[in-house]
């Protein structure tokens, strides 16, 4: 199979994340829940999860980095800590319905999305500021369009949140890995990542990373090997936010993808990536009836390339290219807000993302395969 | 053997406390709180040898990690809570 769909998941992953979560299945209990090996060999493997990710990612201490299941989750738990019901929120114009859907969930609430022309920085830049002239509770601002790829200008959005004093929540599904994910220096409240896509981590896992001064609330209450006495949950990171035994080889699985990512460097990747993208528009630009949805300049977008084929419907075409062992993602990818401020809401797109194992004869397999169904 | 129990509000500020300490050459081990000096239920606590206390508070205060509480092992072996 050609795996085309790595913005959803990264299906190829080091040989060494596999190992790490067989070792933390065989050897690994929970941390801090005792004194014998299994549970101490638990905890140093979160404590160094944990370090790696705030390395990375722009925090200042462990205790910043939340285990949780996804990005989604940590997502919830940011919005459900900032957001209360008739509060007014400021988002990009390609927001995934991680944000959306749980700003909706939250009675009354005025979801401002802030766009200008497409797949511009600088007018996106200045329709946030616009927005926030206006009393803001949030601005939640996704760093990477999952559907386009499309890189947000986040550095100067949190800039303009500084200014304002408003606190920024950041979703870096599709960043983290590829792209500066900055806590700290942009002084974002929190940052969501997933451990399955740049990470190169396994399904099931991800963090949250919690600014110096935020007070999340819990979604979840439990136990936490700590303060056992109290029936409130502790005050401090990250146990207030992780009740329950943690998913210790979905954490080991993420720290040797996190490892394997920081030894690739983040910026090589996301130019390696790049360089496949332009390499595949420069294939699908010569086929008729295929339009490309996408940034005109490469370095404003990532690994990840939208089109749709003229009279034919996306789900359909990427069935056709799956029967050929060609695996993309199409319709609206969980993200019709990003769909609609592209115009690309009625007909949805086909999806292609690549990954660090991804490679120049597959995307001309792809483009062989759109040339024939195009042809037809 | 007379040592010193710096006690953690969590797992991970242990970890941080031990890390740092370490660093500075100073060997610490973590372990889960005897329940007679965890006055909240559960906790984790970094051992250190009763002749590093003072640098291990210097080294502490410079990476901002101040404890909680300390605690001394008394010669019948219960522990006795040292006033900083």
């Amino acid at each position: 199979m050609i795996y085309l769909d790595s913005a959803a998941t990264s299906l190829q992953k080091p040989p060494q994340v596999s190992r790490a979560m067989i070792w933390a299945m065989q050897h690994c209990t929970s941390p801090g829940r005792g004194n014998y090996s299994a549970a101490t060999q638990a905890a140093e493997t979160a404590f160094q999860c944990r370090t790696a990710l705030a390395e990375l990612l722009g925090a200042t201490g462990p205790e910043q980095v939340v285990f949780t299941s996804s990005a989604t989750h940590g997502l919830n738990i940011a919005i459900r800590s900032l957001v209360h019901p008739g509060d007014r929120v400021v988002l990009s114009g390609y927001e995934h319905n991680a944000v959306t859907r749980t700003l909706a969930s939250i009675p009354d609430v005025v979801q401002q999305v802030a766009v200008g022309a497409l797949f511009d920085p600088a007018s996106d830049l200045a329709a946030f500021a616009q927005a926030l002239e206006k009393p803001t509770c949030a601005v939640i601002c996704t760093h990477v369009s999952n559907v386009f790829g499309y890189i947000l200008p986040v550095p100067e959005i949190a800039k303009l949140c500084r200014e304002k004093k408003v606190p920024l929540i950041v979703d870096a599904s599709q960043s983290a890995g590829i792209l500066p994910v900055d806590l700290e220096g942009w002084e974002a409240e929190y940052v969501a990542v997933p451990g399955h896509k740049g990470l190169c981590g396994p399904q099931g896992i991800g963090a949250l990373l919690c600014g110096k001064n935020s007070n999340p609330v819990p979604l979840l209450t439990g136990g936490t090997g700590s303060e056992s006495l109290l029936q409130a949950m502790p005050d401090f990171l990250p146990d207030r936010l992780e009740a329950g035994t943690h998913n210790l080889p979905g954490i080991a699985g993420m720290l040797a993808g996190v490892r394997f990512v920081r030894q690739q460097r983040p910026e090589r990747l996301l130019r390696r990536e790049q360089a496949l993208i332009r390499q595949l528009k420069g294939h699908l630009v010569h086929i008729p009836r295929l339009e490309l949805i996408c940034p005109n300049d490469p370095e404003l977008s990532t690994g990840v390339l939208s089109f749709r084929l003229a009279g034919q419907d996306c789900e359909e075409a990427a069935a056709q290219l799956g029967q050929r062992g060609i695996a993309l993602r199409a319709g609206l990818h969980c993200a019709p807000l990003a769909h609609r401020t592209a115009g690309t809401l009625e007909t949805g797109t086909i999806r292609a993302s690549v990954s660090p194992f991804s490679r120049p004869e597959e995307l001309r397999t792809l483009t062989g395969a759109l040339k024939q169904m195009t042809e037809k | 053997m007379i040592y010193y129990l710096i006690v953690c509000r969590s797992l991970t500020y242990a970890q941080q406390t031990a890390a740092a300490l370490e660093r500075a050459g100073i060997a610490a081990h973590i372990l889960r709180s005897p329940k007679s000096i965890s006055a909240t239920g559960c906790s984790h606590s970094v051992k250190i040898s009763q002749r590093r206390l003072a640098q291990a508070l210097t080294v502490l205060k410079r990476v901002d990690l101040t404890p909680t509480q300390i605690y001394i092992t008394e010669a019948d072996g219960s522990y006795r809570e040292v006033q900083l």
